[in-house]
């Protein structure tokens, strides 16, 4: 698909251009990063969800190209659906994360050694379905927490893309117990018409009653089980019922806004005259775009007249 | 605060015995009786979460939605008006629910591949069973219940692949690989022996069971597909999708193999996403729902259920039965349609009548003026049956017909002198139903317009009007109303013939209606006080609707002005539910189109628009449309629909950006209020609410935008603007005086700055000066600020201010009056609020400059929504922001230095609450006189504040959960406690 001339005035998509970032996302890590310093000192880190590449891109050079001592050890594993072209310095694998099996090869993958850092920017397919979509986005932050349990060594960072929604409060009081600290973030480079947000947990305190166990035969609800039933009250006695409708137990986390307002605004439309325009076509290192969509026989066929509204 | 009335998506359909469909409606199920079209029972089955399916066995129902389930029987269901207290919750999201061959247990497939089994009475959990190593995300799944001991479960992954488990055994059938991208529906045939799917890659396959072999790969939709199911005896799919259509597949046998085939497409619902279908079988109707909020019904034998639809002859077939002999390549030039039958004019000049009764062709008589070149009308007046054959010399013949199609007389021939030629002769009759008015056009631009005006009984001509031709006028349609003749011609032009005055000012003219070109149809929809309202359409889908005045000289306005979705159209009336019908041809179809409520009614395959063909009402809302294809002619008989079209028509179909009602009542009922949504999907749709029920109802929905709205707002009783991106801002009026119901016509559209405008408008705000003309204030996504005076008089929009606050989008703006000085407020994504004053020569001076006056940041992010109150020496200003918070901040007016200047303000106080909810703040209105605060914001929930002092914090009063998601706009009846709230659907609340 070709990017529109509206993508191309984006100042965000025209500066990841020029830097070599594959996708425009890379700054909402780089303005996260700017209040919170979650990427000072990596050692070893994990990105889900990271196609086509910008946030491996992003650790790769802080952990690697502008690392000043040993860069020996340093470790940065990359998973996502969808293939992925190589980064320098970057582990990359084609999986889902909420299949068990995914975790399992992330921890091969570490050998006995923790994680410092472990961040997601996973986003489902929308279907348009608002609750489904928020579920399956949280199912993918639970999957990343899932992993993070494993993984994070104490006082570790997590970060992962959350959609602002009706039960994103249900999330922010589970992960509440695993974090000193938890809050909502929105860079400046997330359009605000977007319900895209991020949530920084910081510090990561394990629970002293509870060890995660990863096990193939078990999904990531019934995993954090144990861990929540406190907050959760998920299971109210045994389980040979199903337990009745009860309200969840709802936190509200500080709201921070990161970026400086001198950066640009992802909803402004921005002049460019015909020379910058011309620049971003010409440089050389373009944006990925999702190479191979699903639905790209389909749309071939849609171009050459097969598929229409009629019969 | 009580919600009255609801419409958003609904995501399952289930037909039960009875003729009842249950359909699930946010967290409530609708019963309705379909064959009678009515709701019988409303009754809420969850707290908060959407209803997402129904699994039935006899008077057991298990119903779900999120992680929650219910458990009922039919009878708690229905002697009830709420039975969420019967909620529970599973484990994890129930993707599917299926009863046990003996309805005593009920299966819950979850989204991590898990069946838990549970007894129906008791509600115990016999068993949880899943595949060992496979417990990633469904989206998709489906139980099948072959006997006691055969239960498929089918699971749809992430990846491409279905799992096939049987659940007693708790092995793996088969993991089906061939689609890509996540499954979205998979569903089992009831003999066991297929499975269906389909995925993101838009394609259903169809699946051996016993295989695990791929049978078939069909293509058609051309978005998601969400919903499968087979019905007659598995020899049928039925699919619906994103592209909103639904369609029918039959299952062949074919040389290949079993194969999937395109059987039938009907669209269905509004852009975009339809979610549920259902089939009752015996009756073969098909049930849908969708994003829209509507409950459609689809005949799936609307064109074979009578047997009699379909007719067609040969030329030959005819030539046998009528016995003559057709010369070599003679075809039927003409035909009209009556209610007995058929009558036919050939290029042979032979004159044929099909009978319906006996479905017979006889020749009637050969007339050698009518080779080659003729023309056929008809007219049905006061059981006269009248046929008007025409050619090119300026014959005309009468020939009149019994109500069983028996020729009356042998006819009237007639000659119109003084034309050089005719190519063109139309007719119609109007309440004086004894005369038939005939009018006669020749090409020559020197030649009169003629109109004759024949007696129905005599076939004689009473008279004869002859008026100069108008310029460039190509005659296309005609209608009549008392002594005046108005006739459509090509560039959208309609003339108005006043037979009382055949001189040259006896001719009253319209221009340029709309972009299209030929006038297709015009029709007298009704009269009100010496208004008479008049229907036109276009043959390239535009339609408009003008009120004419004939006292004191001809006079016109256009109150109407819309574009079809798309194709041609040929005409266009009212039913008798009071609903707008087009019809008129797309492609290879011909289509008939309700356009009050978005549907279509019917499609034909005809070939297209280039034929001869026609229209004709017979009986009780049933026609019959005639047309000639490959050079037979098709009789294809539309009967009045067996079953209703829809349960309820719903609204639109993405989310509602915007809303405003109507400062004032309905002067035709002061129950109602008007008002108007903007939505996502580029339309907007003006509609009514009852102030006692709630209830919603769509008048028309506007096409004119063909971006995403942005905003749109009354700014009088009857002018309302809109806008959205693209630099669209449009300014439209309401003419709400006809009995039919209100009226909405785009007055003009604001000047764009360049040829690509790509800007998007992101509010604006009027002040009204003398006269019915204001000043406009428009701020844009690239940071600018315009100021326009709109002069009513000459209908025109002028720029008199434009500035730019500094790079970042503006997102809202206010024009605030504060004792003499006039004011702009903009709020942006930097956070901040800045007011200007509004510099102007003198008072009534059109501004020349914005000078700014005090900015204040007040949020750290996007400032999405505002109000204002203005007191005598305060501003206030409620925002509420993308970061979830609610800020009240009161500016203090500075009164103008003594040395000379301006007065201006700063900010005295100012109270930011945090985290009022959890996410983003998206609406807030002031109401009761400024006493309360109403808020929405993205977590559903609907606040009232304590507005009433300046005193901070802000008091919450109230607030409620709302089922409509991403809630971004409200407005209130000012006085009348009526609450509007929009997103992802519409409620209608009750303060
Ligand atoms: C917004 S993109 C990530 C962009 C990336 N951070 C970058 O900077 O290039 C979201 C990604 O989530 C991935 N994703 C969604 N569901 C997933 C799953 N279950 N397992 C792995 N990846 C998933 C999608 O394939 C998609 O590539």
């Amino acid at each position: 698909m070709g990017k529109s001339s509206k993508d191309k005035r984006d100042l965000y998509y025209r500066k990841a251009k020029e830097l070599g970032y594959r996708a425009r996302s890379a700054f909402k890590l780089l303005q996260l990063n700017e209040e919170f310093h979650f990427l000072d000192d990596l050692e070893r880190v994990v990105d889900l969800c990271a196609a086509p590449g910008s946030w491996s891109q992003v650790l790769s050079r802080k952990m690697f190209d502008e690392a000043e001592g040993d860069v020996q050890g340093k470790k940065i594993v990359a998973v996502d659906l969808q293939p992925m072209s190589p980064i320098d310095n970057v582990t990359t694998f084609q999986a889902d994360i909420t299949h068990p099996k995914t975790l399992s090869r992330i921890l091969e993958l570490f050998g006995n050694e923790k994680a410092d850092f472990v961040c997601s920017d996973g986003a489902p397919d929308v279907t348009g379905l608002h609750d489904l979509d928020e579920y399956v986005q949280q199912q993918l932050i639970m999957s990343a927490l899932q992993l993070t349990t494993c993984v994070l060594k104490p006082h570790g960072n997590f970060v992962a893309k959350i959609f602002r929604g009706r039960d994103i409060d249900m999330l922010y009081s589970q992960l509440g117990y695993l974090f000193k600290s938890v809050v909502c973030a929105k860079p400046r480079s997330s359009r605000g018409t977007s319900l895209e947000a991020f949530i920084v947990c910081l510090d990561y305190q394990p629970p002293a009653n509870w060890s995660p166990k990863l096990d193939n035969n078990v999904s990531v609800e019934e995993f954090f089980h144990d861990c929540f039933v406190g907050i959760n009250k998920l299971s109210l006695g045994d389980d040979s019922q199903l337990p009745e409708w009860h309200e969840s137990v709802r936190t509200v986390a500080p709201f921070i806004s990161c970026g400086g307002l001198d950066s640009f605004d992802s909803d402004a439309t921005y002049h460019l005259d015909e020379g910058d325009m011309a620049k971003i076509e010409k440089s050389l290192d373009p944006v990925q775009s999702p190479t191979n969509p699903p639905y790209k026989r389909a749309l071939e066929l849609k171009r050459s007249g097969k598929l229409s509204s009629c019969v | 605060m009580k919600d009255t009335f609801h419409v958003g998506p609904s995501l399952a359909v289930k037909f039960v015995a009875g003729d009842q469909l249950l359909c699930a409606v946010g967290p409530f199920l609708h019963i309705y009786n379909v064959t009678k079209n009515r709701l019988i029972h409303k009754v809420r089955i969850f707290k908060r979460n959407k209803v997402h399916g129904i699994a039935v066995s006899e008077d057991k129902l298990a119903i779900y939605g999120g992680k929650s389930v219910s458990l009922v029987s039919w009878e708690q269901l229905t002697g009830a008006n709420d039975v969420s207290n019967l909620e529970h919750l599973s484990p994890e999201w129930i993707v599917s629910t299926e009863f046990d061959v003996t309805g005593q247990n009920v299966f819950l497939l979850t989204c991590y591949n898990m069946v838990l089994v549970v007894d129906f009475a008791s509600g115990d959990v016999l068993q949880r069973n899943s595949l060992p190593n496979e417990r990633s995300i469904l989206y998709s799944g489906s139980i099948k219940v072959l006997d006691r001991d055969h239960v498929l479960v089918n699971a749809g992954t992430v990846m491409g692949g279905i799992i096939v488990w049987d659940l007693h055994t708790g092995t793996q059938l088969w993991n089906l690989l061939g689609h890509e991208g996540s499954i979205f529906y998979v569903t089992v045939s009831d003999n066991g022996k297929y499975v269906a799917s389909c995925s993101d890659d838009r394609s259903i396959r169809l699946w051996d069971t016993f295989t695990g072999k791929e049978l078939s790969l069909a293509w058609g939709h051309t978005a998601r597909i969400w919903n499968l199911k087979f019905f007659d005896n598995d020899t049928k799919l039925i699919s619906v999708s994103e592209d909103c259509t639904c369609r029918i597949w039959s299952v062949e046998h074919t040389a290949e193999g079993i194969e999937l085939i395109a059987a039938d497409t009907f669209e269905v619902h509004l852009t975009k996403n339809v979610w549920g279908v259902d089939v009752n079988e015996e009756k073969m109707i098909a049930a849908t729902s969708g994003n829209d909020g509507r409950i459609k019904l689809i005949d799936l034998k609307q064109t074979t259920r009578m047997a009699d639809e379909m007719e067609q002859f040969d030329i030959k077939a005819i030539e046998i039965h009528c016995n003559v002999r057709f010369a070599a390549g003679e075809i039927i030039k003409g035909f009209h349609c009556f209610e007995f039958g058929i009558v036919a004019l050939t290029s042979g000049g032979h004159v044929l009548r099909y009978t319906f009764a006996d479905k017979s062709w006889v020749l009637l008589f050969t007339d050698q003026r009518f080779l080659s070149y003729s023309i056929t009308n008809g007219v049905t007046v006061a059981s006269h049956n009248v046929v008007i054959f025409s050619n090119n010399n300026c014959d005309l013949l009468l020939v009149k017909f019994t109500d069983r199609g028996k020729i009356v007389d042998q006819g009237k021939a007639l000659k119109v002198t003084g034309l050089a030629k005719t190519t063109n002769v139309m007719c119609t009759t109007g309440d004086k139903a004894e005369v038939i008015y005939v009018t006669v056009e020749s090409p020559n631009p020197r030649d009169n317009f003629v109109i004759l005006a024949i007696d129905s009984s005599t076939l004689e001509v009473i008279d004869r009007f002859n008026y100069g031709k108008p310029d460039s006028f190509v005659s296309s349609c005609v209608t009549v109303l008392d002594h005046y003749i108005l006739v459509g011609s090509r560039f959208s032009t309609v003339a108005i013939f006043d037979l009382f005055n055949c001189a040259k000012n006896g001719v009253y003219r319209i221009d340029d209606l709309n972009i299209g070109d030929t006038t297709t149809s015009i029709e007298h929809v009704e009269t009100k006080q010496c208004r008479h309202l008049f229907s036109v359409t276009n043959r390239d889908g535009y339609y408009s609707f003008l009120a004419i005045k004939f006292d004191n000289g001809i006079s016109h306005e256009v109150i109407h002005s819309n574009k079809t979705v798309k194709g041609f159209l040929e005409r266009a009336f009212y039913n008798d539910e009071g609903d707008y019908v087009t019809y008129g041809f797309k492609s290879r179809l011909f289509y008939m189109y309700n356009e009050s409520k978005c549907y279509e009614i019917m499609h034909h395959m005809c070939g297209g628009a280039h034929r001869q063909w026609g229209l004709y009402p017979v009986g009780v809302k049933e026609y019959i449309l005639v047309y000639i294809k490959a050079s037979q002619l098709h009789v294809l008989r539309i009967h009045k629909p067996r079953v209703p079209e829809f349960l309820t028509a719903g609204l639109h179909g993405r989310e509602i950006r915007d809303l405003s009602i109507c400062p004032r009542a309905r002067a035709t009922n002061e129950n109602e209020y008007l008002f108007v949504t903007g939505s996502e999907d580029t339309s907007i749709k003006l509609n009514t609410v009852d102030k006692l029920t709630g209830e919603v109802t769509t008048f028309w929905t506007e096409r004119r935008h063909i971006s995403g709205l942005q905003r749109t707002r009354f700014i009088s009783d009857d002018l309302l603007i809109s806008c959205s991106a693209l630099e669209e801002l449009f300014l439209w009026r309401v003419d709400d005086t006809f009995a039919r119901g209100p009226y909405i016509h785009m007055l003009q559209s604001l000047p764009v700055a360049t040829l690509n405008p790509d800007l998007r408008i992101m509010d604006f705000d009027v002040k009204f000066t003398a006269s019915g003309s204001f000043i406009l204030a428009t701020v844009y996504s690239d940071s600018s600020i315009k100021m326009w005076h709109y002069d009513n008089e000459s209908n025109n929009f002028n720029v008199c201010v434009e500035t730019r606050y500094k790079t970042c989008c503006i997102l809202n703006t206010r024009l605030i009056q504060f004792r003499d000085h006039l004011f702009l407020l903009i709020t942006a994504t930097d956070g901040h609020a800045v007011i200007y004053r509004v510099e102007q020569d003198n008072d009534d001076a059109l501004p020349n400059g914005l000078a700014p006056v005090v900015s204040q940041r007040i949020h750290q992010s996007g400032v999405k929504a505002v109000d204002v109150k203005v007191t005598e020496s305060t501003l206030t200003l409620y925002t509420g922001g993308d970061d979830n918070g609610v800020c009240v901040s009161v500016f203090q007016s500075v009164p103008a230095p003594a040395a000379g200047g301006f007065p201006g303000f700063e900010l005295s106080r100012s109270e930011f609450a945090h985290s009022i909810a959890s996410a983003t703040v998206t609406s807030c209105q002031l109401f009761d006189k400024g006493s309360k605060l109403l808020t929405t914001s993205i977590d559903q929930i609907v606040r009232v504040w304590d507005a009433s002092d300046d005193e901070l914090p802000l008091k919450l009063i109230e607030s409620q959960y709302t089922t409509i998601a991403d809630t971004g706009c409200c407005d209130v009846v000012q006085g009348d406690s009526i609450v509007l709230i929009g997103g992802v659907g519409l409620s209608t609340w009750n303060m």
